[in-house]
């Protein structure tokens, strides 16, 4: 207890988790700046066929998937505070908390998948519908490799004691899950409001 | 220091591994990018195979020589991955992340000769064989280049995981290069989607599951051979010291 008072004591500049985490976000962003450009490019050469596919997914899904994963973000670092000011291992039903609104992400996610493929949208019906199941896929890997980390984030902040390793784990996961909420802003803009 | 903290022969043997990663990424600009037409790609998945013997055919020579230097870039990553696993190996106790490394290392370099033998054959009978047998091995080439992110990606996170779960100043390389390594195995990740599409950025020869895990690998051997060299340097290594018993 007194290593996390002494941590919160201390006024250098903090980066949160460890530089490495860092790193790994901006790598993570340069690529899906990529993909962003592609998706960009599509809706330029194929306004028409990109302006109609995206009326034709559902809204209120993309809200509802916006909402579960900013509350996951909100809980995240609600729990990264509390456990850092003073810890206390009940502090993980946060982390619970973040996990549930991940799982409602991906249970939404199949819902949606499931109602488009059994509509016969598949990735082969058009640029737009490509873009949309790769790039959602690869954010999906995103938020399931999320989850596991959330649980080690759990299962660190169950800990009657938390050591600087211990706090450099919860920050660094929650960093990661934080990536993953903030890519998952710009996919919803770019494929369902633009 | 102790005899093991300071050995001199581990210095050289690791500035070996090292330079060995660095040249396989030159031979490879050479062999590859220059001569080979592999990155940039020459060919396309959805050429057809007359479009496939017609490219070739007028690259016959370029290629073939390409084709040498790309041998010789990928059996380096014998020794650049031995190089790692041995550094990897000093600061575990007992080496099962070491080991399983070795493996992915000797998977990998299998793979990449196998990508450098299709590219060879490519450009051995291209007027004899039939146009789809033609056709058949850049196919198999970039199929095994960029299919096989199990065993590249696996490498790189059995490089990452003896790093994260060391015990405090005990890891075997700074801890960012595990994140370095992460964030490769992620990006080898678009890789698998060659198998579903024949053309655009997802195709053997697009934007995101080329380009992206092909820069992605050879950037990751840059920079594992940078950090290997900097590890042999006296006076900045980064020996473990032995567990007291």
């Amino acid at each position: 207890m007194e290593r996390v008072a002494a941590a919160r004591q201390d006024v250098r500049p903090h980066v949160p988790g460890e530089i490495g985490i860092w790193a790994f976000v901006a790598g993570d962003l340069i690529v899906f700046s990529v993909f962003f450009v592609l998706v960009a490019i599509g809706n330029r050469d194929e306004a028409e066929v990109f302006t109609r596919s995206r009326a034709s997914l559902d809204l209120g899904i993309g809200v509802a998937n916006t909402v579960l994963l900013l509350s996951g973000s909100w809980f995240v670092a609600r729990g990264v505070a509390r456990c850092r000011e003073a810890h206390d291992p009940r502090f993980s039903r946060y982390f619970s908390l973040a996990i549930l609104c991940g799982l409602g992400f991906v249970a939404n996610k199949g819902f949606e998948w499931g109602t488009k493929i059994a509509a016969g949208i598949t990735p082969q019906t058009n640029d737009f519908y490509m873009y949309f199941f790769v790039f959602t896929g690869i954010h999906l890997v995103h938020v399931l490799i999320g989850i596991g980390v959330l649980l080690l984030v759990r299962h660190t902040s169950r800990r009657p004691v938390l050591d600087r390793r211990d706090v450099r784990t919860l920050e660094t996961g929650a960093t990661f899950w934080h990536l993953v909420d903030f890519l998952w802003i710009f996919l919803f803009a770019l494929l369902y409001l633009l | 220091m102790n005899g093991r903290d300071d050995d001199p022969l581990f210095r050289k043997s690791l500035t070996f591994c090292g330079w060995s990663g660095i040249a396989a990424v030159v031979l490879f600009i050479i062999g590859g990018c220059f001569l080979g037409g592999m990155l940039p790609p020459l060919l396309r998945a959805n050429d057809s195979p007359a479009e496939v013997v017609r490219k070739l055919s007028e690259n016959l020579t370029a290629i073939r020589f390409g084709s040498i230097f790309l041998m010789c870039s990928f059996a380096l990553f014998g020794p650049f991955g031995a190089g790692i696993a041995a550094q990897t190996r000093r600061a575990e106790t007992t080496p099962v992340f070491s080991y399983v490394q070795l493996v992915f290392t000797s998977c990998g370099t299998v793979i990449a000769l196998l990508v450098a033998f299709c590219w060879a054959l490519m450009v051995f009978r291209t007027p004899e064989y039939h146009p789809t047998l033609v056709q058949f091995l850049p196919d198999a080439a970039y199929f095994f280049a960029l299919f096989s992110v199990p065993c590249f990606g696996g490498w790189c996170v059995m490089i990452a995981l003896p790093i994260l779960l060391a015990e405090e100043g005990r890891e075997p390389f700074p801890r960012w290069v595990a994140y370095v390594n992460l964030w490769a195995a992620a990006l080898y990740g678009p890789g698998q989607m060659i198998l579903f599409f024949k053309d655009g950025p997802f195709s053997w020869h697009g934007v995101v599951a080329l380009w992206i895990p092909y820069l992605a690998y050879f950037g990751w051997i840059a920079i594992m051979s940078l950090v290997m060299l900097r590890i042999a340097k006296p006076g900045t290594a980064r020996y473990p010291q032995p567990v007291p018993a």
